[in-house]
């Protein structure tokens, strides 16, 4: 166990300059944007340092309290990388926002959206499963009152619509925290998860019930999505870009973490304690999630909507990965969250952009945008093309190594195959749909859209990275593979990194 | 019967006003009772926390303020672990009925109703 407190950082500067930024907006409203851009431009610089520097496996230890006694963060793996992907990505969404966020209270938005990314990150770093719980309130408030953000009134039904049903969430969540700790005495992920077969079985399965009904909120799995649509439409685009971009790597990581590290048992597929294999229980949820998903997006007129189902479906195909238990399936599954996180928050960012420019959300809308603006065009054409999994661009390989997987698992499970070429089949019919619009060649009379500098440079970035994944998957699939591996060996990768002395019961 | 109700009172309690609360929340069509429902949901789990480290026979958990803590060789004080977490729960959810609250007067601005059904036909 190697000790590295200053990681601690990660969470605690971004929340004392959410508090702090008030005073900021005292001075002026621009500079708390520009404040909020340099915090989280620290997350990244300081969580690309501990990725690429290898700082990790290491354990951040409040108040000299060792773990299972005090509070802990672990840094393993997965949470060097998907810390460094969500401030990356909140990193240039604030770029974005320099320019989207004009009106309203300026000030308070940067308060919200400092807190946000604070509760992301700290989601992914947490190792107490309690801490989880106040980190996803943390960040499920802020995402509630960023959803109701904006001059229409549809960001209201929407964001009401998100709270109630996360705070449900989070509630049943509560409850299945508590019938573990009458059960074990302890609230650390590590200990939990060594002792997680002293349990009863009966009420091990309804706790890992309640825990997961409570956690596939916000991972967007099917009877607990029904806010996406609304909320993802009503949202401005920057918001709708974070939520798909950050909150649900998040949601994905507590849910995954819950299901395979604290209730899962170690073998060649990872399975769970109790009497109902909750792995097989969420690859059902994610199977359905994918088929209605890409079934509803297909039949919207409005692009953002669609959008919205279609992230939907996206969080169902990572799922169906993540629940094929072995380790190529979690590492096409974070593949495919990271892929999907960068594509789908690129295009909410086009479409605000678009949407400032006075073009509607309608299919119709973008017919013959190639001549108005090539750059948003090329971007979207990219973005879409990564979506729907074609050669060569980022989403291919996550997808091919879904469909490796589960061939691999045999079974059942050849059933994904089909499951994975059926979203693609339909991804590729209502995005192609977008795409014949923007190049058919009639002629329009509108002006050319001019994009000013600070939406440019994330929509650019996050395009060149497409690409970039897509002719050299390795660097991103290094980070994904080591951590699939955390994943699926539960002992040697997460318990006796955290409490080395503990003996798996 | 006492002993019955002495061990189970609090959790058959909690659990039945988790039960109205979740009636509440899928039934209701105004949004202020819609809140409510979720505040009576939050009671629940709350009360169920505190419920479970805490015993009939059980005294506070200070070390110096009895010493009777432990009585045959078992620990008789009440757990103290689940109040602190309860304190931490009452909080957060005081902080999202607030937020609540706050969107659904910003609603009743903008729509005139607390209906969900006649926001819904607003919408469209």
């Amino acid at each position: 166990m190697s000790i590295f407190n200053n990681a601690a950082l990660l969470i605690g500067v971004p929340l004392l300059f959410a508090f702090s930024i008030p005073l900021f907006g005292l001075i002026s409203k621009q500079l708390t944007k520009w404040v909020t851009l340099f915090v989280i431009g620290f997350n990244a610089t300081f969580s690309l340092y501990i990725l690429l520097a290898h700082k990790y496996p290491a354990v951040v230890v409040m108040g000299n309290w060792v773990p299972p006694f005090g509070e802990n963060l672990y840094i393993g793996p997965v949470a060097a990388f998907l810390v460094s992907v969500i401030s990356i990505i909140g990193l240039l969404i604030a770029i974005y926002n320099l320019w989207a966020i004009k009106l309203g209270d300026v000030t308070r938005f940067s308060v919200l959206f400092l807190m946000f990314t604070a509760g992301a990150s700290g989601i992914v770093l947490t190792g107490d499963i309690f801490n989880l719980f106040i980190f996803m309130e943390i960040t499920g408030i802020s995402s509630y009152a960023l959803a109701a953000y904006g001059p229409r009134r549809r960001a209201l039904g929407g964001a009401f619509k998100f709270l109630v049903v996360s705070s449900i969430g989070s509630t049943l969540y509560l409850l299945g925290v508590t019938l573990i700790y009458t059960q074990l005495g302890t609230l650390n992920i590590a200990e939990i998860a060594a002792r997680i077969n002293q349990t009863t079985p009966g009420l091990l399965t309804f706790a890992g019930i309640l825990l997961i009904s409570g956690l596939a909120v916000e991972a967007e799995l099917f009877p607990f999505n029904g806010w996406v649509p609304d909320t993802y439409t009503g949202a401005v685009s920057g918001v709708s870009a974070s939520l798909s971009g950050i909150a649900a790597i998040s949601g994905v990581y507590a849910l995954f973490r819950i299901a395979m590290t604290v209730l899962g048992r170690d073998g060649a597929y990872v399975f769970t304690y109790g009497k109902l294999d909750l792995m097989t229980v969420i690859a059902i949820l994610a199977t359905t999630t994918v088929i209605i998903g890409e079934l509803s997006a297909l039949s919207q007129k409005n692009v953002k909507k669609m959008l919205a189902y279609s992230s939907m479906a996206q969080m169902g195909l990572v799922a169906v990965g993540f629940s094929i238990g072995s380790k190529l399936g979690v590492y096409g599954g974070i593949f495919q969250l990271v892929n999907h996180s960068i594509a789908k928050s690129m295009l909410f960012l086009i479409i605000g952009v678009l949407a400032a420019a006075g073009l509607g959300e309608k299919v119709e809308n973008f017919r013959g945008l190639w001549r108005r603006s090539p750059f948003l065009s090329l971007a979207f054409t990219i973005g879409a093309f990564s979506m729907l999994g074609f050669p060569l661009f980022a989403g291919f390989w996550s997808k091919f190594a879904i469909v490796g997987a589960s061939i691999q698992r045999g079974g059942w499970y050849d059933f994904v195959i089909g499951l994975v070429l059926f979203a693609s089949i339909v991804e590729a019919f209502y995005y192609l749909r977008i795409v014949t619009y923007i190049f058919s060649s009639t002629e329009v009379k509108a002006p050319k859209i001019k994009v000013s500098l600070s939406p440019a440079i994330p929509i650019f970035v996050l395009a060149v990275a497409i690409i970039a994944i897509g002719v050299y998957p390795n660097f991103i699939g290094n980070f994904s593979m080591q951590s699939a591996g955390e994943f699926t060996h539960k002992m040697t990768g997460y318990v006796l990194n955290v409490i080395p002395t503990i003996v798996a019961h | 019967m006492q002993e019955f109700l002495q061990n189970w009172i609090y959790l058959i309690a909690s659990v039945s006003l988790i039960g109205v609360g979740l009636y509440i929340v899928l039934t209701k069509e105004n949004i202020f009772k819609i809140i409510v429902g979720l505040n009576i949901i939050e009671s629940g789990t709350n009360l169920f926390m505190v419920a479970i480290g805490w015993h009939p026979n059980a005294v506070m958990p200070i070390y110096t303020a009895t010493d009777h803590l432990v009585a045959n060789g078992k620990v008789i004080a009440a757990d103290p672990l689940p109040q602190s977490l309860v304190l931490t729960a009452i909080v957060i959810g005081l902080g999202t009925t607030a937020l609540a609250l706050t969107i659904g007067i910003k609603i009743f601005e903008k729509y005139g109703t607390l209906d969900v059904r006649k926001i819904k036909e607003a919408e469209e």
